[in-house]
This record gives C-alpha cells, structure tokens and sequence, in this order.
C-alpha cells in the first residue's frame, strides 16, 4: 500500500491520498481469480488530475482546485457555516440528534472498519475506515466551533483542502449503515457522510450533478429524473402492457389514476425504461390477484425516486411531499412502493418526520404486499418453473432499514423447487451492500464505475460468486440473482458486464415479481429468457 | 467542458463524451463518434438504430425503452450490443447525438 494516509494528512499536498492496487485486494473467487481476469482500473486523466479537486483513485464531484484566495476562503467559511447550521434544531430538522450522538460520542474502538465492504476490499485502506471522515468532521467541530483543546481531542487544520477532499470522501461511503448496526454505542457514520453532502448540497451548492441536475431538479421539472413526462409514461406503460400480454398470454392492464382506489403504486421509473419486465410483471400480478389499484400519469408521482435522500434534505422533502399530495388527491388508501431501496426508504421511513395532516396517506413496501398475494394461493404457482439456481441479495433499505427479510423469503419458499434457493453470506440485516448504494449505481463520470466495480461492489461480486461456489460456472447453466431493487439491479448489472460474468459464468440477474410471474401456471412457459440476456 | 472534433470543427461534449447540443447533431459527427465507442463503420443495421433512437428523441426530447428500441428495430439486446459493444445507452445513444440518459436506467 502506498501512502496510507493518517487524519491530519488530509489537509496537506495536492497528490491522492490514496491509490488501491489490485496487489493489495483480496483475489476474487474463481473463475475471477487472476490478475487477468480482472479487467484493469482506469486511471484520472492528467487533466482531471490538475484541475480538479482529487482525493483517491476517482472523482465523484469536479470541485475546480481555487485559483484564488478568496475562492479558498468561501469554500471553509461556507462549510463552517454549513456545519453550524447542521448542529442547529432549526436547520436539521430531519437527523439532529442521532448526529450529535454520532458526533460526540465515538469510542474510536474501529470496530466498524470491519463492516465496512469498502473498507476491506479496498485492501483496508484507512482512509475508506468509516470512522476516517467522522473523525476529521468532529475534529474541525470541536476545535473549530465548540473552541476545545485540541490536546484532548486531537488537532485538525482546517483549509480548502480538508473541506474539499471531505466532502469528496463523503462520496466513497454507501450510507448502507452496516458500521452503524456494527457499532456498541450507536454512532451512525454513514449518517455522518450524508450530513457533510448536506452541507455540501445545501450550503455550498457542490453535489453531483446526476443526483441534483439531472436528477431531483430535472423530477421536480419534468416529473422523473428518467426525463419522461407524463405523456411518455402512460405510453410506455401501454406498451409494457402490449409486450406483457404478447408475452404471458393474458391480456394485461395497467389502470392510471383511479380515484378512491385502494392501492396507488409507485415504481422508480427507471424501470419503465431499463427494466419494462418488471413494471409488466407487479401489473399482471396485482390484476390476477384482483387488487383495487392504479398508477398515477401526475407528476412527479409516476417516479417513486427520492434523490434527495442521497444529499439534500430540502430536495428530498420537496419531493416527498409532492408524491404524498398526489396519492392524498387521489384519495388512496395506501401507497405501495415497488422494488427500489431508497424510494422506500425516503416515502416510508423518512417521510415520517415530514408528512402530516391529510397527506400523511399509509405507505407500504411492495414485497409485504406480494408475499401476502403469493401466500393467498391467489395465483397459480408451478415452482418447477423455476428450476434453476437462485441467489437473494438484500437491498440494505428494505433489511437493515426497515427490518423486511422474511417475506421475500417466503416468497422465493413458494415459487423455487426445493434446493434451488441459497443464501448469501452474511444476508438479512447482516447483507452487504450491492456497491451501487446512495447514488453511486447511476454515478459514472470520470472512471468512477471502474471505482465501483473494483472497490465498491467488489463484496457484493465476490459474495455472489461464493453463493453459486457449488454450480457450474459457466454460461450453459444460468443462474439468477435476484435483486428486488433498482440500483442495486443496476449496479449489479454493471458489474456483470463489466466482468463478462453473464457470457463467461452464466451470471443473471433480475428483480423478484419477474420469478413470481415465470412461476404462474396460467403464464404461458419461459416468461424469464436467459438468452435474451447473452 | 471538452471539444470533440470532426474534421476542423468542435462540438461541445460533456466529460463522457455526449453532445451538448443535440441539434448539432450530423451523419459526420455519429462517424466519428462511432470509432470512439468501438465501431469502426456504421453499417446499415447500425444506422436503423441510430435513427431510431434520433426520430424518438426529436419527437419526445427523451431516449425510448430499450425494449422499444429492439421491437422497432426487430433486434434482440445481444445484437443491439453486437452492433454498438458499449451498449445502447452509452455508445447507441452517444452515436445518435442524444445526451446522456439520466436517473436509475
């Protein structure tokens, strides 16, 4: 390892602070265990190098390096007067006091680095420990705004440097909390990280633009970060329709905007675009188990993304509210939230310190609806219809959030033959995260996938890998990781054809409706098509 | 932001190589374009799908469903990546001038 960087290095130099090499990584699993099966990491262009503000190996943000004082200047004093605003009951009205808690209260006993996938794939570099960057926040809080002796609690400097490269670190960090779960005293440093987006978002209006520009502006503009408009939706939505018909042999419809139904459900619209199966799929599965349901053609109602969640309290409370209206116009009973992780943490869990009055409207998790349905004997179900191996990856918000891990379970029980199922290890609340997670699936500037492919999802691959340890890894045995989630699909996706792993091992992924369906007896055979995929 | 040059003339680019301006768009630019996302010649095929996803995108100011793109086109996704090896959204979509698919796609 090159430089392993220590706390106060942070503020000094202009060179990375890190590099990770592929000696200092633990080997993958076959058949990715060789250095030339790995394909190599993109380096930082010299340009990027030079102009723009550089942490590690990647760049997530293009901060320009000032040119001036003055610009070196507005960069700390925009973040104290963020940080300021953060420890304020004000301003923070969302997470103030788990961050006092996480920000007064570390034991710096590291217990967390361990739990940490980025931290230990990256070779354990210190500088991807989940207590590196809290500790430089609560150096520069308590030295810099409580005024305390920097003998007790440890020095910091505070200059562009250290703000710029923090904040760029906050972007190395998932925000999957397993370091939090981890932890003996509760100190939450994946909170930690979004605290220092928000500052970076809120105050100093620095945030990656396919989170802010192109993503919650442009859903609050046009109604979905997709760039579809409600037009575009309901259109594509009657084509998912015509596909899904041609393709099950039952006639499908998707009802929009039904006043006074019992269920409005929202899907990350996304799938409408990347992943049509999907929505085609909840569409003939509420139909066959006669639901009372609709979609919305509002915006930004047809596009369950929050992702202000990722960064922004103010960009996520805007949206939030505005789903919530649409579904309290609607006169809904419940909103059901598909498979997307952050859409149900944001309108589920967050929301809750935000919707009020007649727009608190009940908000539910899809896959507790679908377990009910398949568990009804609603739907004719033929597991032998999904004879092939089958692995779960949990998305973190659905499991380590908001503790929903066994019915996607007894779902898989009721639609896969007997030992074609096999868990991940760890899984449930103990799941790592897929490496896409808080806006990285859809982050790809500079080389940045290639620091999610090797660093990030690194965990997530080799666990997949070491579930289907026993198959034949090759493409004439297909096996299916299912994912009930959009960006953890879309990461795990990236990765596979980043890997070759579909040709090479026979690796595929999909959602959880999609196997439902395949297992429908009144379906005609062969709904998921491996060699479609190749 | 970069230039990506045909012949002597510039065209703004974004940092992975998308037009800024899709109305600059030309058969010249989608060549060249083409040899960066690894396809030395467009071929007939390649052309159906480039105009494809340009008509869509003129008319609706967004990239169509993959899945329309194949059913229009009449090819499966292994040929959509056969023709254009770095997909149909980063390397057919960058080829047919339109900017870079946003949100969870």
């Amino acid at each position: 390892m090159k430089r392993p960087p220590s706390v106060k290095t942070i503020a000094k130099g202009v060179e990375p602070l890190a590099e990770v090499l592929w000696e200092d990584q633990e080997p993958l699993p076959p058949p990715f265990d060789k250095a030339d099966t790995e394909p190599g990491f993109k380096r930082l262009t010299e340009k990027a190098g030079q102009t723009l503000v550089v942490l590690d190996d990647t760049i997530a943000l293009n901060i320009p390096v000032p040119e001036s004082k003055e610009q070196e200047e507005k960069l700390v004093n925009g973040f104290i007067s963020g940080l300021r605003k953060s420890i304020s009951a004000e301003d923070n009205w969302t997470f103030l006091q788990p961050f006092m808690l996480s920000l007064e209260h570390c034991a710096k006993c590291q217990t967390c680095s361990d739990s940490c996938h980025i931290y230990l794939e990256s070779g354990r570099n210190p500088l991807y420990r989940p207590t590196y960057r809290s500790e430089i926040l609560r150096r520069i809080y308590l030295k810099y705004i409580k005024g305390k002796s920097r003998w007790h609690h440890g020095d910091i400097d505070l200059n562009w440097k250290t703000v710029t490269r923090l904040i760029e670190l906050s972007y190395r960090c998932n925000i999957c909390r397993r370091c939090a779960q981890t932890c003996p005293i509760g100190c939450d440093n994946a909170l930690m990280a979004r605290e220092i987006r928000k500052i970076a978002s809120q105050e100093m209006g620095i945030a990656p633009k396919e989170l802010h520009e192109n993503g919650s502006v442009l859903q609050l503009k046009v109604g979905s970060s997709t760039g579809m408009n409600s037009l575009v939706v309901k259109d594509n939505v009657d084509f998912i329709d015509e596909d899904t018909s041609e393709i099950t042999g039952i006639e499908v419809h998707t009802p929009f905007d039904k006043k006074g139904a019992e269920i409005l459900l929202v899907h990350n619209a996304g799938e409408i675009m990347a992943w049509p199966e999907n929505v085609g799929s909840f569409s003939l599965i509420f139909q066959q188990a006669g639901l009372d349901w609709c979609m919305s053609s509002e915006a930004p109602a047809y596009d369950g993304i929050n992702y202000g969640v990722f960064y922004d309290d103010v960009q996520f409370a805007r949206t939030a509210v505005r789903h919530a209206k649409v579904a309290a116009e609607l006169g809904v009973k419940k909103i059901v939230i598909a498979e997307c992780g952050h859409a149900n943490k944001a309108l589920t869990v967050i929301a809750d310190r935000l919707l009020t009055g007649d727009i608190n409207v009940p908000r539910e998790n899809a896959i507790v609806l679908l377990r009910d349905i398949v568990c009804s004997g609603k739907l004719k179900l033929d597991p032998s219809r999904n004879d092939f191996p089958v692995t779960l990856h949990d998305p973190c918000n659905m499991v380590r959030l908001m503790g929903i891990v066994k019915p996607q379970r007894d779902i898989l029980e009721a639609i896969l033959p007997p030992g074609r199922f096999r868990e991940m290890e760890p899984h449930g609340v103990h799941n790592f995260c897929c490496g896409g997670g808080s806006g990285f699936a859809i982050m790809s500037g500079h080389n940045f996938a290639d620091w999610r492919h090797h660093v990030s999802g690194r965990r997530k691959f080799r666990q997949i890998l070491e579930a289907f340890k026993d198959e034949p890894m090759d493409p004439e045995h297909p096996k299916y990781v299912c994912a009930p989630c959009s960006n953890c699909k879309g990461q795990i996706r990236d990765i596979f054809a980043y890997y070759g792993a579909t040709k090479k091992a026979g690796l595929h992924y999909g959602g959880l409706v999609e196997l439902i369906v395949n297992a429908m007896v009144d379906v005609k055979p062969g709904y998921i098509n491996f060699e479609d995929e190749m | 932001m970069p230039d990506f040059m045909v012949g002597d003339k510039a065209y703004e680019v974004d940092e992975d190589g998308f037009l800024q301006q899709p109305d600059l768009w030309n058969k010249e630019v989608a060549e060249a374009m083409a040899k960066t996302e690894g396809v030395e010649e467009l071929t007939e095929d390649h052309w159906k799908v480039v105009n494809f996803l340009r008509d869509y995108y003129v008319e609706y100011q967004v990239a169509p469903m993959i899945r329309k793109l194949c059913k229009s086109t009449g090819f499966k996704l292994n040929k959509i990546y056969e023709l254009f090896p770095s997909g149909p959204a980063k390397g057919a979509c960058k080829i047919a001038g339109l900017p870079k698919p946003t949100g969870c796609v």
